[in-house]
């Protein structure tokens, strides 16, 4: 069952649909299956808000000069497609086991306490579902103006 | 749906800045001109590393083909770098 279907149903049972809307929803996903970002727009007669999914990565970053050491503002803007993380994601299920461990030590000496071996194909839609709803902005302290926002749209 | 054109767009302060249209669509002759050699590459590279050479063909597709809509800007100093991949 994939991701679209188990939202609807999960909608369906938490009443926030009823089930001719459900039944809608389950036959436009079958006419259009490759079209995930589409068809869940607007609200239902309950009042639900039923929440398109989002299509890209931002992340925005502000440093003044005493941040970067360059004259002036510095402004950072990337826009990338999920799509792209999806297909990172997946790339790096190609490296081998072995290479794993190095890799995972490698990454926690600078600081990144990330496990590669935890992030498979199968968790990846859980994993950008959770990508969807983080925003995270943090702001300079002690008069530093450096700003960095990422969030999905 | 692959890259099909990278825009560039690099100014700088008091010069006028330049915009570079590079047509991405066109790597694809070379691609096919090249592709039993950029096959067997492929092949000897993932024989070595122990990786399905399909997952691996089938993952840098998938790559290739979730580039457009990329878009990266960045200012400094005064200058500013756009890259958009469409």
């Amino acid at each position: 069952m994939n991701e679209n279907r188990r939202q609807i149903l999960d909608m369906l049972a938490a009443g926030k649909i009823n089930a001719d809307e459900a039944e809608r929803l389950l036959s436009a996903l079958e006419q259009n299956p490759s079209n995930a970002t589409s068809e869940f727009t607007g609200k239902t007669s309950g009042g639900a808000t039923v929440k398109t999914r989002a299509k890209y990565l931002r992340v925005l970053v502000e440093a003044d000069e005493s941040m970067t050491g360059m004259k002036g503002q510095t402004t950072v803007n990337v826009r990338v497609p999920m799509q792209l993380l999806r297909a990172g994601v997946r790339l790096a299920s190609l490296i081998p086991a072995q290479a794993h461990q190095q890799l995972d030590q490698a990454l926690s000496q600078h600081g990144v306490p990330l496990t590669l071996s935890q992030i498979k194909p199968e968790n990846l839609e859980e994993l950008i579902d959770h990508l969807e709803d983080l925003t995270v902005d943090v702001n300079g302290n002690e008069g530093n103006a450096t700003k960095v926002r990422v969030f999905c749209e | 749906m692959t890259p099909n054109i990278a825009i560039v767009h690099i100014s700088r302060p008091h010069h006028l800045g330049f915009h570079i249209w590079l047509p991405l669509f066109l790597l694809w002759i070379p691609l096919v001109l090249l592709s039993p050699l950029i096959f067997l590459i492929v092949l000897a590279v993932c024989i070595a590393g122990r990786v399905n050479v399909f997952c691996a063909i089938a993952s840098f597709w998938e790559l290739s083909c979730s580039l457009p809509g990329t878009h990266v800007h960045v200012r400094s100093e005064g200058k500013r770098v756009t890259v958009r991949i469409l």
